[in-house]
């Protein structure tokens, strides 16, 4: 049905049916395939079902999801691909949807009389909903709704700055990245629902290459209605501060007047972020060899931190990055699907569609700890009440070491950087 | 023109020192809003800045064109821009008069014009303390180059000495070009605003060239430099 390894997200109006954009795959699904698709769910409505998912006996996919009675959303994975997780499809729908209600504002859709003007404005949508599509940045967070953050060497400098900055902007919520990922917010950010916070971090990925933006944002959860203005500057390329906030300050009254004055005193530790990028975390901790990957994630705060750069001279057998990458969101999706599934995750998962059984989930007990050997690489998971931390290590390692290595991991990370 | 500041300026030799500064391998340099070219202290150069508003129809390519002039690559399919992007542009310039060199901080204020109309604070945002605006039309798009007529009308009330200049885009697609040289020129002598021409995103992919953009760059810094010269005079 689809190209190989390809992953394709429809977009169709609930009431009639009638196709709005086609995202992701180089050639879109012939239009029959689309109006089956969307044929076969609203069949489904009409007797009182709700189909939700289904799969080929050759691993292809399907995901439906009405939004706000307004749209549906269907995504489609490809036989060949067979890898794309149910989990990884769901939260392309919803991260989509999110999108969509970001920069259009749930009034302009749910009222929307008229479709054609609809289709043009949904075109703001693509490049955010392309980077949600394409997955192949080297974040975890559209997959955890979690926010990627990297640990600067003086957060406390950072957020010093970022705080009296933000307050100068007259703003509560500001926020410092790198590459979409979170150096610094400040606390009311933490504040934002976690997917709020991982689109937001997604957002301003895609406006790379801009210098100031004043960008209208509806928060999908907190404000879907009202727009706040987004205002966004790229002090370095790489490295962007954002502050949400009201009618005021004016773009270029803050960018003339605030911007230099707070953050060209604290240049150097600026370009020392920019460093973080793949290590993500500061020179001065050191991991065990043998590490090639790790995801660290604080269950409170919904942050976490996820690298693949760790093991600098790595032999060269070991999997690329990009595979290293793959494997660590399949260890998290195994984990959250399988053994770890949080009780909030269980309370969310059926509050969002009640669709699900019980025994699914399968065990009666809490599982806090799990390990697997592939031919490709060992993985090890670990959970406290507060943190999980992902391990994918290089198959030298010996099996009956993993337990110890990703304990003392866990209280390195957590003692070095106070995650 | 060409009185003011040594036009083509990137072919000379003498020009190699400062070029090198916002370009490697024919690649430009970004910078961040806390960055600026950096020179040997001999040839230090002052920088002037300036924010230049590109105005015009839904869909002419404001945003390629603000990408063509930073040397970015151009986006290949048409989004409609939301909110307002700026990009900044530095561009060195030999004055004939005595020789000096000058880096413009050209700052392209772009927005889309459908987000123009659902915010209204917009549109102020960028043409406060504007000091020049690029009026973009198509060449393939009729009404947009009719529109110019009464966005030069508007444009003018804010402040008259802000500097305008025509962009005509999608010079490239002469196939299906709506508007003719003597409409061109008509409209220039009606109005005696410059009008520049530059290809589509479609019809020249990729990241332009220094020679691609000197012409409409090198305009615009003399003509902002007229202007903030007249103003020194008075």
């Amino acid at each position: 049905m689809l190209q190989g390894g390809s992953v394709q997200l429809l977009c169709l109006t609930a009431s009639s049916g009638v196709p709005l954009f086609c995202r992701g795959a180089t050639r879109p699904l012939p239009f029959s395939i689309i109006g089956s698709l969307n044929g076969v769910h609203m069949f489904g409505g009409g007797q009182g079902t709700v189909l939700s998912s289904c799969v080929t006996d050759r691993g292809g996919r399907v995901l439906w999801r009405v939004f706000h009675d307004t749209v549906v959303l269907i995504a489609v994975s490809s036989q060949e691909s067979g890898a794309v997780s149910e989990l990884r499809l769901r939260r392309l729908l919803e991260n989509s949807w999110n999108a969509m209600v970001l920069v259009l504002g749930l009034d302009e859709l749910a009222s929307a009389r008229n479709v054609e003007r609809l289709k043009r404005d949904l075109r703001s949508c693509y490049r955010l909903i392309d980077a949600f599509l394409e997955g192949e940045w080297d974040g975890m967070g559209d997959l955890m709704h979690c926010a990627d953050c990297v640990v600067p060497l003086q957060p406390a400098l950072l957020q010093e700055v970022l705080d009296s900055f933000a307050h100068a902007a007259d703003s509560e919520f500001g926020c410092l990245l790198t590459h979409g990922k979170i150096i610094v917010a400040t606390e009311k950010w933490w504040r934002l629902a976690p997917q709020e916070v991982v689109l937001l971090s997604a957002l301003v990925r895609t406006l790379d290459g801009t210098i100031s933006r004043d960008y209208p944002v509806f928060l999908p959860q907190g404000s879907p209605t009202v727009p706040h203005r987004l205002l966004c500057f790229q002090l370095l390329p790489g490295l962007d501060v954002c502050v949400l906030c009201g009618p005021s300050p004016s773009l270029q009254k803050a960018e003339s007047e605030l911007v230099v004055q707070f953050w060209s005193p604290v240049i150097d530790t600026l370009h020392g972020c920019l460093a973080l990028r793949d290590r993500c975390l500061p020179s001065s901790v050191t991991l065990q060899h043998g590490i090639l990957g790790l995801l660290l994630i604080n269950r409170e705060s919904r942050r976490a931190i996820s690298t693949v750069h760790l093991w600098a001279g790595a032999p060269a057998d070991v999997p690329l990055p990009a595979r290293r990458r793959e494997l660590l969101r399949a260890l998290y999706t195994l984990a959250i699907t399988r053994y770890f599934l949080a009780e909030d995750a269980q309370e969310e998962h059926r509050s969002v569609d009640g669709l699900e059984e019980d025994f699914p989930a399968g065990f009666s007990h809490q599982p806090v700890q799990f390990y697997l050997a592939t031919d490709e690489c060992k993985c090890f998971a670990l959970q406290t009440p507060q943190h999980q931390l992902y391990l994918l290590t290089s198959v030298t390692v010996p099996t009956f070491a993993l337990r110890s290595l990703a304990t003392r991991t866990l209280s390195t990370l957590l003692s070095h950087t106070g995650f | 023109p060409g009185s003011l500041v040594v036009l083509d300026w990137h072919r000379c030799a003498d020009s190699k020192e400062h070029f090198s500064r916002i370009q490697r391998r024919n690649v430009r340099k970004r910078f961040g809003l806390l960055e600026a070219p950096v020179l040997r202290p001999l040839l230090a150069a002052d920088t002037v800045s300036y924010k230049i508003f590109l105005s015009g129809k839904s869909g002419v390519g404001k945003t390629a064109l603000a990408a063509r002039l930073a040397g970015l690559p151009v986006p290949s399919m048409h989004h409609e821009t939301t909110g307002v992007q700026t990009t900044v542009v530095f561009w060195p310039v030999k004055l004939r008069e005595n020789g000096r060199v000058l880096f413009f901080r050209l700052q392209l204020w772009d927005c889309g014009e459908n987000t123009l109309r659902r915010f209204d604070h917009l549109l102020p945002a960028c043409t406060e303390q504007a000091d020049a605006v690029l009026l973009l039309f198509s060449f393939t798009d009729r009404t947009s180059f009719d529109d110019l007529s009464s966005h030069l009308t508007r444009s003018s009330s804010p402040s008259a000495s802000t500097v305008r200049l025509v962009v005509g885009t999608k010079f490239d697609l002469f196939m299906h070009t709506d508007v003719t040289e003597r409409e061109l020129r008509e409209f220039q002598q009606a109005w005696g605003v410059p009008v520049f021409r530059v290809p589509g995103g479609a019809g020249a992919p990729g990241v332009a060239g220094l020679a691609e953009v000197a012409p409409l760059l090198d305009a615009l810094a003399e003509h902002l430099w007229h202007r903030d010269v007249l103003a020194a005079q008075s």
